[in-house]
């Protein structure tokens, strides 16, 4: 099917010179495993698109699917940007990518157990060893603590881009709270409300099972009965800007809503307090980070946390997903050592690719970083959200000479990669009144249990809404859209 | 269930039932004030003193505005600062009711999330300048459809039963003041003028809903102590004093279940009963009694009933400085 003869929605659409494009070939002929749903989107004008994709922001606007935006006092809420657009994943590309992303999730498993107990990788591999044991997201107090049920990693999310050449490579291993997962679902929701007809076209996998399949997995590690296992999520509260997903996980899989003030430790074992006194909790599912999990083990000025939670988790007598910990496997400068992690722990090649990484803390790959700023993008290593970020091709000297002393000054902070082209989907510029591409990432998640882990065929495609930006992070104004990943065909 | 939970559910209730109750008082007494042939702040004060703002409304500066249907008007409605109006009630109830979004139906949260964004927008403002009996109208519909599907789509288990609990205590404390306050003022009214008296009671079971349900049980015949009587002691009226704390004594005894020995909630329950005893027709007939009198101590009885609640199910500290009570 030939662009040229379809009026409508991508009419002016032109793939951005040097990108891989996730729905178009670079010759403007929509990719094979598209064409189904194609002729029923382009069909649509312009105008008809902007009614459709106004509905959906304002479904999501009265549900209330927003997050918070903390600078406003009045607590305003948004709507995270969504554009209705879908990117499509094929089976064949997304049968790849599940296998690789069980493999590098079941590995950053391994390596966790062996962090926090023999550390064998660490005694064969002395430069990793600083890295390793030098961050503050080690904790020292956990080693020798196994979690119940075994299982560290229980929810994975793990960020993938896409180069020039249309091939999947991580950027970032989210193995702490990784958030998200509901905007996948609600814009699921969304999307077959507002346009039945080529959803039904696209044959596409189901992700609404993903909340059934996260209780399945906690309740699998509870150190009773899981049958007869209280499962928590436990938020930081309505404040958080995660709030909204915080009360929907608790809402789809039917379980409370904790705050940490709502628990209490006794006897090493975490209580509920409910309206007919305490109720023995087994299972957290914490959407809080490490340092306030528990004031008596992290930060004794903290009055945050669950005073003897740590204690109670050490018991064994609850298990806390993810594991307390885990931040020592996602940190940006011990990503560099997964692929060997797969070779050491599995005896596997890895399947998935990565971005190669300069660590500033080993002496050459420093100097390098040092002499090349203007071809790199250098990341600190305990920032998140794109923040603490030097992209050099876009930077002013001053910038460059400003990160090149930080650089010096703590070379263990910093990481380099060389800029990945990030491959673009066709997007809604409200602006513009048109489809235009846009730069997009896929966060996919893995649920582990002791049988293993699992991928949701699916995830979330964030996108970088502003005209020629890389930036896909909500927190710098970016948005979303549902990831379509199709179905086998028989 | 949770007692931080079971609070919220709890003030759910009460700022849903108070968003209803002073669009409907406020909406009476717009039309009354058309046709009653009395003075604007015979119809107005009231109002103010009902919900106990006088004070308030006051040191805006405005106590000669008191007379002033469209300065309490826009005090009630859209005042952020004053916990009695709908602006603060609507934005309280969604602040209770998002923190619980586990908790609320999908179907009842997007009807309060709706009023919320409604009410900030601009289609509110415009339906207030152009169609006042629209926009209380519109209030009032998005409550009640809240209030049933709350019913209607929750499983009827403890969490329901404490937003319930809230309905029904605010629902008596907004009767009892309404009842008290219009008694009161009526009855200072000169006597002799038979139709407008009259339609000065019908106003008052209007803004109770209590019109025809009224006429139902008196078929015509409208006198002040009948009013009164029916607003305070009928068995089969949602909204009389007697149906709202006997259903709220009946959540009570659910949380506390006579016999059990470990539970919170026995002074709260010992405390419902008292009050329901003291809540008798009979009371009336005393020598010495008077509705005013009933009434205060009524007013005074539910609140200590809500402290008493607070204190044992959600932990004292935290309920009773936590949420304004605008009693």
């Amino acid at each position: 099917m030939r662009r040229m003869l379809v009026p409508g929605l991508f009419d002016d659409y032109a793939v951005a010179p040097g990108t891989f494009d996730e729905l178009f070939e670079a010759s403007g002929t929509a990719r094979s495993h598209f064409l189904r749903m194609f002729a029923m989107l382009a069909g649509r004008s312009a105008e008809e698109f902007a009614r459709i994709q106004a509905l959906a922001e304002r479904a999501l606007l009265n549900q209330g699917v927003t997050f918070s935006v903390y600078s406003d006092s009045r607590g305003t809420e948004k709507i995270f940007p969504f554009c209705l657009i879908p990117r499509i994943v094929s089976s064949v590309d997304w049968m790849r990518l599940e296998r690789g992303l069980e493999q590098r999730t079941r590995a950053l498993g391994l390596f966790l157990d062996d962090v926090y107990g023999p550390q064998r990788m660490l005694a064969e591999r002395p430069e990793l060893r600083d890295i390793v044991l030098g961050t503050k997201l080690y904790l020292p107090q956990l080693r020798h603590v196994r979690p119940p049920g075994g299982v560290r990693i229980h929810v994975a999310g793990i960020d993938l881009i896409r180069d020039e050449r249309g091939t999947f490579r991580v950027l970032e291993d989210n193995l702490r709270t990784p958030s998200g997962v509901s905007y996948v679902m609600e814009n699921r929701i969304i999307s077959k409300r507002v346009m039945p007809e080529i959803f039904e076209q696209a044959r596409i996998r189901q992700v609404d099972h993903y909340p059934a399949r996260l209780a399945e997995t906690l309740r699998a590690v509870s150190p009773e009965d899981p049958e007869h296992s209280t499962l928590v999520v436990l938020t930081p509260g309505p404040y958080n800007s995660a709030y909204f997903e915080h009360s929907f996980l608790a809402r789809t899989m039917g379980v409370e809503l904790v705050q940490p003030a709502d628990l209490f430790v006794e006897r090493d074992q975490v209580f509920v307090r409910t309206t007919r006194g305490p109720r023995r909790v087994h299972v957290i599912y914490r959407r809080i980070d490490d340092a306030f999990l528990d004031p008596e083990a992290f930060r004794p000025d903290s009055l945050l946390g669950v005073r003897g939670l740590m204690r109670a988790y050490a018991a064994g007598n609850v298990a806390l997903a993810n594991a307390p910990g885990n931040g020592v496997a996602d940190d940006k400068a011990v990503y560099a050592f997964v692929p060997e992690m797969i070779r050491f722990y599995l005896s596997e090649e890895p399947l998935l690719e990565q971005v190669p990484t300069y660590v500033c803390a080993r002496r050459q790959e420093r100097d390098y970083v040092v002499d090349h700023l203007e071809q790199l993008v250098v990341k600190a290593v305990d920032e998140a959200g794109g923040y603490g970020m030097l992209m050099g091709p876009q930077s002013t000297p001053e910038a460059r000479e400003e990160f090149r002393a930080r650089i010096l000054a703590e070379p263990r902070k910093y990481v380099a990669q060389p800029r990945v082209e990030l491959s673009t989907c066709p997007t809604w510029d409200a602006g513009k009144g048109r489809v235009a591409p846009r730069r997009v990432d896929l966060r996919p998640y893995i649920l582990t249990g002791p049988q293993g882990p699992w991928v949701l065929p699916g995830g979330l495609s964030r996108v970088a809404l502003r005209e020629g930006s890389y930036v896909v992070n909500s927190s710098q104004g970016g948005g979303s859209k549902d990831t379509w990943v199709q179905r086998e065909v028989a | 269930m949770i007692a931080r939970v079971a609070e919220l559910c709890f003030w759910l209730g009460r700022y849903l039932e108070r968003a209803e109750s002073t669009a409907r008082v406020l909406q009476v007494t717009g039309t009354l004030a058309l046709d009653a042939g009395l003075a604007p702040e015979q119809c107005w004060r009231p109002v103010l003193a009902v919900f106990g703002e006088r004070l308030r409304f006051a040191s805006r500066g405005a106590s000669a505005a008191e007379d002033d249907g469209e300065q309490v008007q826009r005090f009630m409605v859209w005042d952020e600062d004053n916990p009695s109006s709908i602006q603060a009630s609507v934005a309280a109830a969604r602040e209770n009711a998002r923190a619980i979004r586990e908790v609320v139906s999908i179907e009842c949260w997007e009807v309060i999330n709706e009023l919320f964004l409604w009410m900030r927008g601009e289609e509110a403002k415009e339906e207030y300048a152009h169609h006042r009996y629209g926009f209380y109208r519109h209030v009032r519909r998005s409550v009640q459809l809240c209030l049933g599907l709350l019913r209607s789509t929750m499983l009827h288990d403890t969490p329901l039963d404490f937003i319930w609990t809230g309905v029904l205590l605010e629902r008596a404390g907004q009767t009892a003041r309404v009842l008290d306050v219009h008694h009161h003022a009526f009855s200072q009214l000169p006597s002799g003028h038979q139709v407008v008296e009259t339609s000065l009671w019908l106003s008052l079971l209007r803004a109770c809903s209590g019109f025809e349900p009224f006429m139902k049980r008196h078929q015509g015949r409208v006198t002040g102590n009948a009013v009164a009587a029916f607003l305070l002691f009928e068995q089969e009226f949602p909204r009389s004093l007697r149906y709202c704390l006997k259903s709220a004594h009946k959540y009570l005894i659910e949380f506390h279940p006579p016999g059990t020995q470990g539970l919170p909630g026995a002074e709260t329950v010992a405390l419902s009963t008292r009050l329901l005893e003291r809540l008798q027709p009979t009371a009336l007939s005393a020598p010495g009694a008077t509705v005013h009198g009933l009434l205060t101590q009524v007013v005074e009885d539910t609140g200590a009933l809500c402290d008493i609640l607070a204190a044992e199910f959600f932990g004292a500290a935290r309920a009773l400085g936590s949420q304004a009570m605008a009693q």
